[in-house]
Parts: structure tokens; sequence; C-alpha cells
């Protein structure tokens, strides 16, 4: 098996000029899937999608095939939310899709309404990206000219209109239910489920809600076939009950912090996350790595321990972290962690939207003993302390919620597992009542005391070989 | 004063509404806002009453909505907004140095506008150019990759 090596996909041309435009995207391939899309079975495609094993790259990994045959065929109308309100921190893959590769979302979407019966979706795009919004109006505007999108497209019968639906800076409006009730007007905040938004959505329609990298998967699996897709990434076996052994296809891997490249790497899922931060030329200055968030900042922070751990959604979920949004956020030797949780902490209390008590009022609580903590005012007791209080919000050990959305759990698992795994770092900062930067031997929990060990990786029956 | 749109964006407003179900004119609520916003530059008061007639909602609603999005301002601001990251990928990258700069330089705080009503300076949440950090966003421009250096010509080179 050679190295791990970067598969463009998606992201293939993405830095070519004029990407954006129909006839650039066209003359590389671009819509070559809607030759093939009319020709099968809006029911046949979701079994394709359901069996290429394609798992929603929003965060939670939910298989996308699974979640489409939920959505009942008899109710009119129904809708499709791309939710392009990409706000994780340490995740930015989709800002470029948006603004280079517009077309290839377009192209997803229609694949996806197409399959589900679908005459309306609507694009929730983050209101910052301010670039990628104008490309992505424009590339519809291009594809209804075109005769893409619209009435009767390509005279197959089939209607669809695509609007965008601007954001307006809340985090919150990510969470899918969050996002329907910001599209119908109101405040993002989520809704409880059941009822799920693929039952009763957005208009109290069944809606589909999915991410933009998602989508941008379909056209290729559509193209080249559920057998070439499932030929790409990791699939395990014997993985235990709730545990989804599929990682087929590539992931957009948005790597920032401190390596000396950062960027989104395009690989097939199975690499460690130790090769990831390799592909990305490796801890800036030759430093030592002190932490990795994998997966978005809601994500468990990975001590040096952990890094032989293959990037999946399968060995990252069953390492009790995940893969989430793909947002691999690294940290080197000179970083205080206590002052990485409270950074977290703030962003969370925040983006809180103060819908559901535990998560307004614990939020704030956490980051304020997490900076009592770091500003060296601590007591005896506060890490225990903090860990009780993120629990309330969200148990992270039995990963239930005390709240309607998992915002809470989003909480809790960073302070949770910070707290946990660097607790020498944390005491220190309480015994000399100062910030402290111990060395990454000392600040962290012996791996044998730390809950998330020893590590699991299942036994793979498809792995990638990188030989290309 | 009372507000209303230009002939423009009457017509902008028109599109808009039509990418919704003409029962549910409440959805075309954040982009309204932000359409308003864009000619008066902030939500006023009157602003809001007018949007609530658009939409056929009270008042309420557009102001329960308008206090919800950190990008809607309820107060006049300045020609530039300043919007620079402070979450934690870009506090990797030294923010903290970026933001330090940017206060002395604008002689604000955060949140404020200068007197002279030239720039809002605002800390903001992950702006999804972390492979760039530290950012900042002047109006609807990213800028990436910052050294106080580099803010320095971008901000000396707006009028």
């Amino acid at each position: 098996m050679g190295t791990p090596k970067e598969l463009r996909i998606l992201y293939e041309n993405i830095d070519l000029p004029g990407m954006y435009t129909l006839e650039v995207y066209q003359q590389h391939g671009g819509y070559k899937s809607l030759e093939k899309l009319f020709e099968i079975e809006p029911d046949a495609l979701i079994e394709m999608v359901k069996e290429s094993g394609l798992r929603g790259r929003g965060g939670a990994g939910f298989s996308t095939g699974l979640k489409w045959s939920f959505v009942p065929k008899d109710v009119e109308p129904k809708y499709l939310c791309a939710n392009a309100d990409e706000s994780e921190p340490g995740t930015f893959s989709n800002r470029y899709i948006l603004q280079q590769k517009p077309h290839m979302l377009i192209e997803g979407i229609i694949i996806a309404c197409w399959a589900l019966g679908i005459h309306t979706a609507y694009v929730y795009v983050r209101g910052e990206f301010t670039l990628g919004k104008k490309r992505l109006d424009a590339a519809i505007a291009e594809a209804y000219q075109a005769g893409l999108l619209g009435k009767n497209i390509r005279g197959t019968g089939f209607d669809l209109d695509v609007y965008t639906h601007p954001g307006a800076g809340a985090y919150i409006c990510g969470e899918e239910t969050g996002l329907i009730e910001s599209l119908e007007g109101k405040r993002g905040q989520p809704r409880n489920k059941p009822p799920f938004p693929a039952v009763q959505g957005l208009f109290m329609k069944p809606t589909v809600v999915q991410n933009v990298e998602t989508l941008s998967n379909l056209p290729f699996i559509v193209q080249n076939g559920v057998e070439w897709y499932k030929n790409l990434g990791t699939i395990y076996k014997d993985t235990p009950r709730g545990v989804d052994p599929m990682n087929t296809g590539t992931k957009l891997y948005c790597v920032s912090g401190h390596v000396e490249r950062p960027g989104v790497y395009e690989v097939e899922m199975g690499l460690t996350v130790r090769e990831l931060i390799e592909m990305a030329g490796g801890v800036r200055g030759g430093r030592q790595v002190k932490a990795v968030i994998p997966g978005g900042s809601s994500a468990p922070v990975l001590t040096p321990y952990e890094l032989d751990v293959p990037c999946d959604f399968t060995c990252l979920q069953m390492n009790k972290t995940m893969l989430g949004s793909g947002g691999v956020i690294v940290m080197d030797e000179t970083v205080n962690t206590v002052e990485a949780l409270l950074n977290l902490m703030e962003f969370y209390a925040h983006e809180s939207c103060g819908q559901c008590t535990p998560c307004r009022n614990g939020t704030p609580w956490v980051r304020d003993i997490t900076r009592r903590i770091f500003e060296g005012r601590g007591k005896p007791g506060d890490v225990d302390h903090l860990i009780e209080v993120a629990n309330m919000i969200a148990d992270v050990d039995a990963f239930t919620w005390n709240t309607i959305c998992v915002f809470g759990i989003a909480v809790a698992w960073p302070a949770v597992s910070f707290a946990r795994k660097f607790r020498p770092e944390f005491e220190a900062h309480i015994r000399e009542g100062r910030p402290v930067v111990l060395p990454v031997e000392e600040a962290v929990t012996p791996p044998e005391e730390n809950y998330a060990w020893p590590q699991t990786i299942p036994e793979a029956v498809r792995r990638p070989t990188w030989d290309y | 004063m009372a507000f209303e749109f230009t002939p423009d964006r009457w017509e902008r407003f028109q599109e808009i509404l039509s990418h919704y179900p003409p029962e549910r004119k409440q959805a075309a609520m954040l982009p309204t806002l932000h359409l308003a916003q864009e000619q008066n530059g902030y939500i006023s008061p009157e602003v809001m009453e007018y949007v609530a007639q658009l939409l056929d909602v009270s008042p309420a609603q557009v102001l329960d909505v308008v206090t919800f999005y950190p990008m809607f301002f309820q107060e006049p601001v300045g020609k530039y907004i300043v919007r620079v990251c402070h979450t934690l990928p870009c506090a990797l990258c030294g923010c903290r140095k970026i933001i330090e700069h940017l206060t002395e330089k604008l002689g604000i705080g955060m949140e404020e506008t200068t007197p002279d009503g030239k720039f809002t300076l605002l800390g903001v949440e992950c702006l999804a150019a972390c492979n760039q950090g530290p950012v900042m966003m002047v109006n609807e421009e990213l800028y990436g990759n910052l050294t106080p250096e580099k803010v320095d010509e971008i901000l000396d080179g707006l009028e």
C-alpha cells in the first residue's frame, strides 16, 4: 500500500479560471450526468444512492439514500434545501465550491430533485458568503437560460426551480430544522424531532436538507456508477450496532491551524489523522503536535496518542469523536489547551439560540468556569465542575442531550474532551494560579486513563490503495 | 420618516417574493431585510414597520428576527464594516495581533464606530476561510493571511 495521495473529484479543476461559468464547467465534463439521469427511474436512483454508501457531509454522516427513502411519495409539494450555511469553525470546503464550481452544486440539486420528485429547491447561503452567492446566482441564471432549470428540463417534462436564500450570520441555522425555521422567515430556532423534515419540514411539507458537499457527490455517482463509487474509500465489516461501516468516496478535509500548508485536501476516506497532517506539510516549523480537532469545533479533541485513527466516519465514531464536517484543526506544542477551549466556549455561548435552558444558561456557565481556570482564578474541583456542567447540557458518555437540537452535544463534546484529555494542563492552571503551557507529554492525560482509550479500529473489507 | 423601497429595489423585492409560495410571504423576511438594510444602512423601527406591512406580519415579528441575526443592525453603522474573525483557527494564526492593530489604528473598540462614521469594527465568529487565517471582511470583500502591514494597506486604500 502506498502513501495516501490526494484524489480530486469534486475539487477537480477547482482553480481553473472561469470554472464558475457554464461554458468552462461544461468543457470539463459538467452536466454530463444529466445524459444518464433522466433514464434512471427515481426509485432506482434512490436505491443507487443508498447502495453507494454516500453519507451526509454536513456533520451527522447519515446515509443519504436512507434519508431519501423516508420521504413520502404521495405528498405535494416537497422541497429540497441545500445547506450552504457553512459555519462550523474549521470548515471551509463549501465556500470554494460556491465560488469556483457552483454548477456542480446545481447539477447535484437536479439529481436529488429528480430522485425525490421535487420541483422547488432553496440554497440557504451563509450571509457572509457574498462572492459565493453572487457566483451561484449567476450560475443559476445561466442554467435557466440553457434549459437546465425551469420548465420541462431537456424535454423530459420535469420542472425544477432553484432559488438562493441568504442567511444573516447565525451559526444555528446550519442545523437542519433551524435552517427551515430561518427560511420560513423566523428566528433560526431548531424544532423538536420527530416529525423529521423528511415528513414535515419547510412549510410543513416533506423536505430534504442536504449539505453542499453531499449534493456535489451525486453527479459523479450518476455519471460513473455505484461500483466505481464504492471503489473509493473504506468499508468495514462487523461494526457494532448503530455504526455505519460505509466510508465510500472522497472527503474534502479542511486542514487549518498549525500546519505548513493549510487548505482543502480531497482524499479517499481511510487515511489517518497523522497522514492528513503530513499531507498538509506537517506541523509548522517541525514542532510537536499537541491537540487535533478532527471534525469541526464540535468534535471531541484528539491527543498525540490518538492520531493513528483513520479519519473516516466509522473509526472516529468508534473512538468517541466524529468526522463531522471534516474540519481538522491542528494545534502545536505552543498552544494553551485551556485557552483553546475558552475560545470555543465563547463561540458556543455566543451562538446558542437561547431556546433551551440547559444550553442557554449552561454554555455561558461552562465558558465562565473555563475562563476563570485560564485566568488563574480556578478553584480545586473546577475541572470536575466544568465536566459536570457540560454533561448536564448533554451527556457525552450516554450520547443523550437535554436540548432540542444537537447544539447541546456540540458544546459538551469539546468541553468534556478537552478537560478530560488535557486535565494535567487544566489542573496546573489552578495549582499555579496563572496560565501555564505544559510540555506535550505532561499536558496530556496518560492514554490508559483517557476515556476514549483503547483505540478501536475494525477490520476493513475495502481500503484505499492510493496506487495512482 | 417613513421608509419605502426605491423603484429598482421594489422590483428586486417583487422578484424575491416570487421565490416563495404566495401564502408564505414571511419566508421572504431575510432577503427583504437585507435589501432594506442595503438601502437604509440599518434596520430602523420605520423599516421594520414597512417590512411587516409588505410581508403581512406584525412589526414585532420583524423585530424578533432582526434581534436574532448578527448581520442586521438596529443602529447606524460606518461606511465600511470591518468584520474580523476571532474563532479558534484564526486565533491559532495570530488574529489577536490583528485585532489589537485594528483597535489601535481605528481608535475604537469592538462593536464601535469611528466618530467620522467611516468604520465600524466587529469581532465575528468563523468566516469559513480558515486556510487563510487570520481573516477579515470589509463590507463584502474577504481578506486573508493578514499582517498588520496588510491591514494598513487595505484600510488606507479606502476612500
